[in-house]
């Protein structure tokens, strides 16, 4: 027998008792409904990441912190003994977070393959005046966040310039009438220096951010230069020593040869201290993301593990009551082998039509809902640039394929059961 | 398909006893023994069976159920393995051909015709006739066109469309036929052909067994406990509890004196009744267990002529 006559032989076959066979069909939809559900779910998301990195782009910078306290201390040991020296060098930020001492940042200049080092610092303006005088209460985001986010209109401020972006929820506050016409604005940033004196400080609005899932962009973030500046007149007229005891959040420090990033980061754990690239951060959220999707196809797996059964099932009754068309075809001289094709094409065909019904009710629910959820009006409309579902075909392509070899899988014993069928006790059988 | 068209009766015949003359006998079994089970379930179905079948012959296997008969039939047909014992094909011992071989051995050089048809009441009667083909691996057209030659032949083209449950019991033997015809096979077993049909469609379906025999120089091997089909064979082969009781030679059917008259194309019209009928016909040779292969093609002549 020709191998396309053994393929419509057995589509033939399998249409043959439609109600078992679309009962068997359907075990294996749900089953591929769900994996193209729940992988297009992880295929969404990492979009949304990769769209979130986009602009992120530098891959030399690696962002150094100090790691919590917390993290530091064994589970298991008793309170820690006060050093004064290295309380004097560390103070704790507001969040838990070890602070990056003066001596700390100048250590990392150091390090081979640094090339080098900005400490970010903390700015804590009075407020934000509006171009009509009205003031409002301000805190600012970090200059180092403005690449990362996700734009309504203009773009991250200019790291030399007075600019600073306001997120989409400010543009009517601020007396505009959309992001666009936001954009070329000004506003006034009020500081208080630690001698009591106030000064406004001008900075036109690049751009304006959408507000995302993690929070970012829900504040106005300034460019470098113009933080420094706030940054030095926030602590006019403190002594110098109290200025540097003030620590930094974390720094950026500039690796320009990418393969001495280990070696950098190695040498920054030794001095106490944790480096991160972005790659490594994204690779942690990522790592989260794909765990959760594999979670998910996981149970989805399992329903395609019950729908094997159902396979196995079907083919070993349809092979008891086609007894005797066995013992027929193998008394015409059909080869045992050939009987196993047989089967085992019905139970790949079974398989093949689930999952192709399956993948394709997927992809159109997962693309509906995904459109349902993210889009004008819906629950997450309000989260920028998400998506909850992806179509990766490649991926679709797989989950077929996969579903066909667990078919042929199942068909596997009810085949070779037909295929070890001898003739004459199957043309004896009634 | 064309050695219908090109071979009248009369001629065949005269070829087919030259090529008996030479050629080995087409099957032959040799002290052939086949055991069920073991110990206290043990049965003995063959008890070392040796006999010839010429190419060209009709042979009736005649026994009670239980005598061995149909074992002998699947040895012979190659769907059964002997415990001990040979069985030839065409001179050559079954035992050295593969397993690939045995099938297409099947395939190819033997047609069955079984007692309850087995035909799939899904497929049309086309469909049914050209599985031997399919299996064969042929392409679709050239197994319609061989099929629909061999429907034509038995007079059932008109059905060729029609779903195989909506036959008769005579057409649904004649589509049999023609399945076990569509290869051109060189041995047509029969597994109690007419035991399902009533009288009448029985006599239409023998004529159309024996016309292939006579026109086409099939070996006709059948197996039965009708004494009217057994009577019309060439040769009658007796068993009892996997023994041979007796063999007789000769036809014993009213056709007997002109078998060149049928002609192929006829071979549906039902032929005169026989009116013969056998009463004991084991009676003539006793109780030999001979194989009595040697005076074999004697007795055919006698028989055809």
């Amino acid at each position: 027998m020709k191998s396309t006559d053994v393929v419509t032989t057995a589509l033939g076959n399998t249409m043959r008792s439609k109600a078992r066979t679309i009962l068997t069909v359907i075990a294996i939809f749900i089953g591929a409904f769900t994996l193209t559900l729940t992988s297009g779910l992880g295929v969404g998301i990492n979009t949304y990441i990769d769209r979130l990195v986009q602009g992120f782009g530098d891959q030399q910078q690696l962002y150094v912190q100090k790691p919590s306290q917390q993290s530091n201390q064994p589970a298991d040991a008793g309170p820690q003994e006060y050093d004064p020296e290295e309380a004097a060098g560390a103070r704790e930020g507001n969040f838990g977070l070890q602070m990056l001492s003066t001596p700390e940042i100048d250590k990392i200049r150091d390090i081979d393959g640094v090339e080098s080092v900005e400490p970010l610092v903390a700015v804590s303006p009075t407020y934000l005046a509006d171009e009509s005088g009205d003031q409002y209460i301000v805190s600012l985001g970090l200059p180092s966040d403005a690449s990362s986010l996700e734009y309504a209109a203009g773009e991250a401020p200019q790291r030399d310039a007075d600019e600073i972006t306001i997120p989409t929820t400010w543009v009517e506050s601020l007396g505009y009438d959309n992001a666009e016409d936001a954009v070329g604005g000004t506003v006034n940033i009020g500081m208080t220096n630690a001698t009591g004196e106030s000064q406004e400080f001008e900075a036109t609005i690049s751009g304006v951010t959408e507000i995302m899932l993690s929070n970012q962009g829900s504040q106005p973030t300034p460019s470098t230069s113009f933080t420094d500046r706030l940054y030095e007149y926030q602590n006019e007229g403190l002594p110098e020593q109290a200025v540097e005891s003030q620590g930094y959040a974390m720094a950026v420090a500039d690796v320009p040869n990418v393969d001495q990033q280990d070696s950098v980061k190695a040498a920054l754990r030794e001095e106490g201290m944790v480096g991160m690239t972005v790659e490594d951060q994204i690779g942690l959220l990522r790592g989260i993301i794909n765990t959760v999707t594999w979670v998910l196809n996981g149970f989805a797996l399992i329903a395609l593990l019950a729908a094997a059964f159902g396979i196995v099932n079907t083919l070993l009754m349809s092979v008891q009551e086609r007894t005797r068309e066995i013992g027929l075809m193998k008394s015409l001289g059909m080869s045992p082998g050939k009987i196993f094709g047989l089967f085992s094409s019905e139970a790949v065909l079974i398989g093949l039509i689930g999952s192709l019904i399956g993948v394709g009710a997927g992809v159109v629910v997962g693309t509906l809902a995904n459109g349902w959820l993210t889009g004008e009006g819906g629950p997450l409309a309000t989260v920028a640039g998400l998506t909850l579902y992806g179509i990766a075909p490649l991926q679709l392509l797989g989950i077929i394929l996969l579903i066909m070899f667990i078919a042929f899988i199942a068909g596997t014993l009810p085949a070779a059961r037909a295929a070890r069928k001898d003739p004459i006790e199957a043309l004896r059988y009634e | 398909m064309d050695m219908f068209a090109r071979v009248s009766g009369h001629h065949r015949t005269q070829m087919q006893q030259e090529a008996t003359a030479m050629e080995p006998p087409v099957l032959e079994t040799e002290n052939l023994v086949k055991v069920y089970g073991r110990g206290a379930n043990r049965f003995d179905a063959l008890k070392g069976l040796t006999l010839e079948i010429k190419r060209g012959e009709s042979v009736a296997v005649i026994g009670k159920s239980g005598s061995g008969k149909s074992t002998l039939m699947h040895l012979m047909a190659l769907l059964d393995r002997p415990s001990q014992g040979v069985v030839a094909l065409n001179g050559r011992p079954v035992s050295e051909l593969k397993n690939k071989e045995i099938h297409k051995v099947r395939n190819e050089s033997f047609g069955f015709v079984f007692q309850q048809f087995f035909l799939n009441p899904n497929q049309t009667v086309l469909e049914n006739v050209v599985l031997p083909l399919k299996i064969a691996g042929l392409s679709k057209r050239e197994r319609n066109q061989r099929g629909m030659e061999a429907l034509e032949r038995l007079e059932m083209a008109d059905k060729a469309k029609n779903k195989a449950t909506d036959l008769s019991g005579g057409q649904k033997q004649r589509a049999c036929i023609a399945r076990a015809l569509v290869t051109n096979p060189s041995v047509i077993f029969a597994d109690e052909p007419t035991g399902n049909l009533d009288s009448n469609t029985s006599e239409v379906v023998e004529e159309i067994l024996f016309g292939l025999q006579r026109e086409c120089g099939i070996t006709l091997v059948v197996v039965t406990h009708d004494d009217d089909l057994a009577a019309k064979c060439d040769r009658r082969i007796h068993l009892k509890d996997g023994e041979i009781v007796s063999v007789e030679e000769g036809r014993l059917d009213a056709t007997h004196g002109e078998p060149n008259q049928q002609s192929a194309s006829s071979a549906g019209d039902a032929v005169p009744a026989p009116n013969y009928r056998a009463t004991e016909p084991w009676a003539a040779t006793g109780g030999s267990t001979s194989s009595a292969s040697e005076d074999g093609p004697k007795h055919r002549e006698e028989g055809t002529r």
